[in-house]
């Protein structure tokens, strides 16, 4: 079979101008990188605006994938300042990878803004992100000292793992999920946990977040478990796909919550109707688009519902990758209202598998539950309030 | 150095008392932030991204505003006119000519903030705010059972503003035709910044067609601010066939065959040898040949009749259903540029149309005489788009010049432009004037051109919309 460049080289030939393009024979002959990937996103037309949340709903060129690019080569360059006004776009960006499903090179924005953050924009020094970084530092907590909770036993054989957003806000989750893995045979426990560093890697301050890692992925060893169980789809993602590319490795191989009951659940009974919101690192980021669906659907009485935008053409709920609610909560609300009204179009309850999304939809007066509550409420811990 | 470290300076200072009332309006939805200002002095013409590239600009707009709904833009327009500012609608900034760089200085309007859609369905009819981006609206209407049927290869970037603005096609054109087929009805901003509605209604006969004053106006008279688009049911079949020909006249004298006899598929595209060896080398069958890809769809008793006759007509090798596949997997694909304008080399397409009696030797011109320029590495084209009378050409030229890039560009354009004029051709089809084909338009409008600019004298008295785009 002829190649892939075959067309050109005898078209060079042709013209008899192949000596006269000798970086392109190089390319083409894969003897040549070509230009780094922040060069060639920024002179994408932005293949992937339409699926990128803040693109569609901030609906400015400088905060579009192809137009943060664009910022961060300026930036770079030297040609911008690094000034808080014009630094802020590389912020506006939710990590949600929604690009990377459609870009013709498999470019996530957010990983190529993220050295630019770190060398360039991170002396900007945005007050907002500061607090965040000494909650970390001080505490390895994101949201500052840990309130004094209830954090369930302290051994067990399945090791839970709740991250800060489900201890924060939503803590009542933990005991939910303790009975669900009960009834799967489960005797779960929690450790004192550090955060996965997400929060710190997002914000574009990896020192931090390798600091992080290495003191969770220690807990998280010494807790001698042999089964592990994340509640949010960012911490696994950390765990599985990041740690290892930073040197830190965590044994046995922790599962989201939804991959781990996705074939484990049988004879769940329900009724009414309820949507599926596919948070972006599950869907995305681990690959698992399907998870959530399988689950409900296999609840019989059950209607599932998916929203236009569904699998891994998944929308970020807007407060995903830890800037855009700190630095700009307006257009993560609306975001947040644009997913909200899309899926609730299709049925009153949300259901999703992060307590990120979940508080997301919440506090914009939605009803959400993560696939955890309501397995809790099927297996008839409480009545579902429809 | 400032702030945006290069000496350019917007080329036209707002008055600061109307940049309070900007302000005013719009609040954080107004800007001078240079971050900004670069974001906006720019499109997709090959010539800006090479400023991307340097980071060096020679045009900046003055502030870029993001209204919200149709008000907000007649105020801006309002305030602009007052105080003798220029002003460019921006959509999605793929345009591939220039037209939407603020030449002048001046404010952008980008209208992606209006995004609203509404549904008619028992009229068949989509109302859609300027700013709707392209595969957003596409997506909402399949998720009810229709679709537009407009599915340009810039779909997931551009507006719909900006193709009422460029006169845009889709791919699947042949069937569904181009924007011009689709809007019954348009809203827009007039140069004082009054409000105007062409009604949708399903045809009318009152007067000259004040529509097609907006559709390809490219923003020179005025912002169109929402659309009634006609939408169509969702095909029920889609049927996919692709042929292999020895020439490429054989198989454009075959889809010709095929249009003669009323049958419209909704996608037909010829490759000539060159492309054909780029785009479907892994069918060895074709390679150095002519492909053809063709999708008949809608309902399956007209499809099937449809696809009957294109199998009668067709001159050529069936290669069945891959090629298409192929082509559907692969057709938004958009790298070259990002590729290969870091190494030096100068790249772009030129798409012209044609009748049937002047095609082939039009094509076999225009490739003759861009291979004359210095520097080009290769020049090739597909028939994009097909009608009874004739059809689309859709060039692709590359080229690695020894002294300034943008000579040889322009050289190109110029040796294009020339034969498709000297061939009987229409210097574009689809992609519009823009600042790069400026100098083309009286060429090819002749006396059409002094009415078009005593049109815009009279419509934009002040000359404040988009100034300088299409020569105007
Ligand atoms: C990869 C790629 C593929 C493409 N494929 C196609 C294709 O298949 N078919 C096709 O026809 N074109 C194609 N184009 C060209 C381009 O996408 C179209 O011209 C498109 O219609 C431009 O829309 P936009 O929203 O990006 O407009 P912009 O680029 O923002 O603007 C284009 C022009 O319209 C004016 N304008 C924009 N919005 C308005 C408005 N609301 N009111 C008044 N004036 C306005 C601007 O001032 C400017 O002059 C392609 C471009 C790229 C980069
Ligand atoms: S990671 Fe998400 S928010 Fe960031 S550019 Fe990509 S799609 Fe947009
Ligand atoms: S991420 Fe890919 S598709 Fe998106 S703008 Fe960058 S290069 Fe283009």
């Amino acid at each position: 079979m002829p190649g892939k460049w075959d067309w050109l080289k005898d078209e060079l030939r042709a013209s008899g101008m192949a000596s006269a393009a000798p970086l392109v024979l190089r390319f083409i002959g894969g003897r040549l990188r070509g230009p780094d990937n922040l060069v060639k996103c920024a002179l994408c037309p932005n293949m992937c605006r339409h699926a990128c949340p803040v693109g569609i709903v901030d609906g400015r060129e400088t905060t579009s994938p192809a137009g943060k690019a664009r910022v961060a080569l300026f930036l770079r360059q030297g040609r911008l300042q690094a000034t808080r006004e014009n630094a802020s776009p590389l912020y506006a960006c939710l990590s949600c990878d929604a690009c990377s499903v459609w870009c013709p090179f498999g470019f996530s924005v957010a990983d190529l803004l993220r050295p630019v953050k770190e060398k360039t924009a991170g002396g900007v020094g945005f007050k907002e992100f500061r607090e965040v970084f000494e909650n970390l530092e001080k505490h390895g907590y994101v949201y500052g000292e840990p309130k004094p909770s209830d954090s369930g036993s302290r051994t067990g054989d399945l090791l839970y793992l709740r991250g800060c957003t489900l201890r924060e806000k939503h803590p009542d989750m933990s005991g939910k999920a303790e009975r669900v893995f009960q009834h799967l045979g489960y005797r779960s426990f929690t450790i004192d946990e550090t955060c996965c560093g997400m929060p710190a890697y997002n914000l574009g301050n990896t020192s931090l977040f390798r600091k992080l890692a290495r003191k969770q992925a220690e807990k998280i060893g010494s807790s001698g478990a042999r089964t592990i169980v994340a509640s949010c789809p960012s911490c696994v993602y950390a765990y599985r796909v990041l740690y290892p590319k930073y040197g830190v490795e965590v044994k046995p191989e922790v599962y989201h919550v939804a991959e781990f009951l996705e074939d484990r659940l049988k004879g769940l009974k329900g009724e009414g109707s309820v949507v599926v919101h596919n948070p972006c690192k599950l869907a995305v980021g681990l690959g698992k688009p399907q998870v959530i669906w399988k689950i409900l659907s296999s609840v019989e009485g059950l209607t599932v519902k998916e929203p236009r935008r569904s699998g891994r053409e998944t929308f970020c709920c807007g407060h995903g990758g830890s800037a855009v609610p700190r630095l700009n909560p307006e257009l993560a609300r609306r975001i947040a209202m644009e997913r909200g009204v899309e899926l609730t179009e299709e049925a009153e309850i949300i259901v999703t598998a992060c307590p990120t999304c979940k508080q997301a939809f919440q506090s914009n007066g939605f009803k959400a539950l993560d696939v955890v509550e309501l397995v809790h409420i099927l297996l008839g811990g409480e009545q579902c309030s429809r | 150095m400032t702030s945006r470290g290069a000496d350019v300076k917007p080329g036209c200072a707002i008055p600061p008392a109307a940049l309070e009332r900007l302000k005013g309006l719009l609040g954080e939805r107004f800007s001078t932030v240079d971050a900004d200002l670069l974001s906006y002095s720019h499109d997709y013409w090959p010539i800006s991204l090479r400023w991307v590239l340097k980071g060096s600009f020679p045009w900046l707009p003055s502030a870029v505003a993001w209204p919200e709904n149709s008000f907000e833009v007649q105020e801006i327009v309002k305030i602009a006119y007052g105080n003798n500012v220029p002003v460019y609608a921006f959509g999605g900034g793929s345009g591939v000519l220039g037209g939407a760089v603020p030449e002048k200085g001046g404010i952008v309007v980008d209208l992606k903030r209006m995004r609203s859609i509404r549904l008619n369905e028992e009229d068949m009819v989509a109302e859609a705010e300027a700013g709707v981006n392209g595969y957003y609206l596409e997506k909402y209407l399949n998720s009810k059972g229709y679709t537009l049927g407009h599915i340009p290869q810039s779909l997931y970037v551009s507006t719909v503003g900006g193709w009422v603005a460029t006169k845009a096609t889709g791919q699947f054109s042949t069937k569904y035709g181009g924007i011009e087929d689709m809007v019954l009805g348009l809203e827009a901003v007039l140069p004082w910044g009054s409000n105007v509605i062409m009604k949708p209604h399903p045809r009318t006969s009152t007067g000259p067609d004040l529509r097609s004053l907006f559709i390809g106006s490219e923003g020179v008279f005025g912002i169109v601010t929402r659309a009634w688009l006609k939408t169509c049911l969702l095909p029920e079949e889609r049927i996919l066939l692709s042929y292999v020909s020895e020439t490429f006249q054989d198989a454009l004298e075959s889809v010709r065959r095929v249009l003669r006899r009323g049958a419209r598929p909704a996608v037909v595209r010829v490759y000539d040898e060159t492309e054909t060896k780029r785009h479907f080398y892994m069918f060895e069958e074709a390679y150095g040949r002519v492909v053809t890809v063709i999708i008949v769809e809608g309902d399956s008793k007209i499809a099937g009749a449809e696809r009957r006759i294109v199998e009668e007509e067709f001159r050529g090798r069936m290669l069945g259903e891959e090629p298409v596949k192929h082509w559907l997997e692969t057709r938004f694909m958009v790298k070259e540029a990002s590729e290969f304008t870091p190494l030096g080399v100068v790249f772009d397409t030129i798409e012209v149309s044609v009748s049937w009696s002047r095609a082939t030797s039009l094509y076999r011109r225009l490739v003759e005489a861009v291979r004359t320029v210095k520097g080009t590495l290769f020049v090739s084209a597909h028939a994009s788009h097909f009608y009874p009378q004739g059809v689309c050409f859709y060039f692709t030229f590359a080229g690695v010049p020894k002294g300034d890039p943008e000579k040889y560009y322009n050289e190109v354009w110029s040796v294009a432009m020339k034969t498709t004029v000297e061939n009987g051709g229409s210097i574009s089809h689809h992609h519009g004037v823009g600042r790069q084909r400026r100098s083309w338009l009286k060429e090819e409008l002749e006396a059409g051109f002094e009415l078009l600019k005593k049109v815009k004298t009279a419509v934009d008295d002040k000359g404040l919309m988009n100034p300088g785009n299409m020569g105007l």
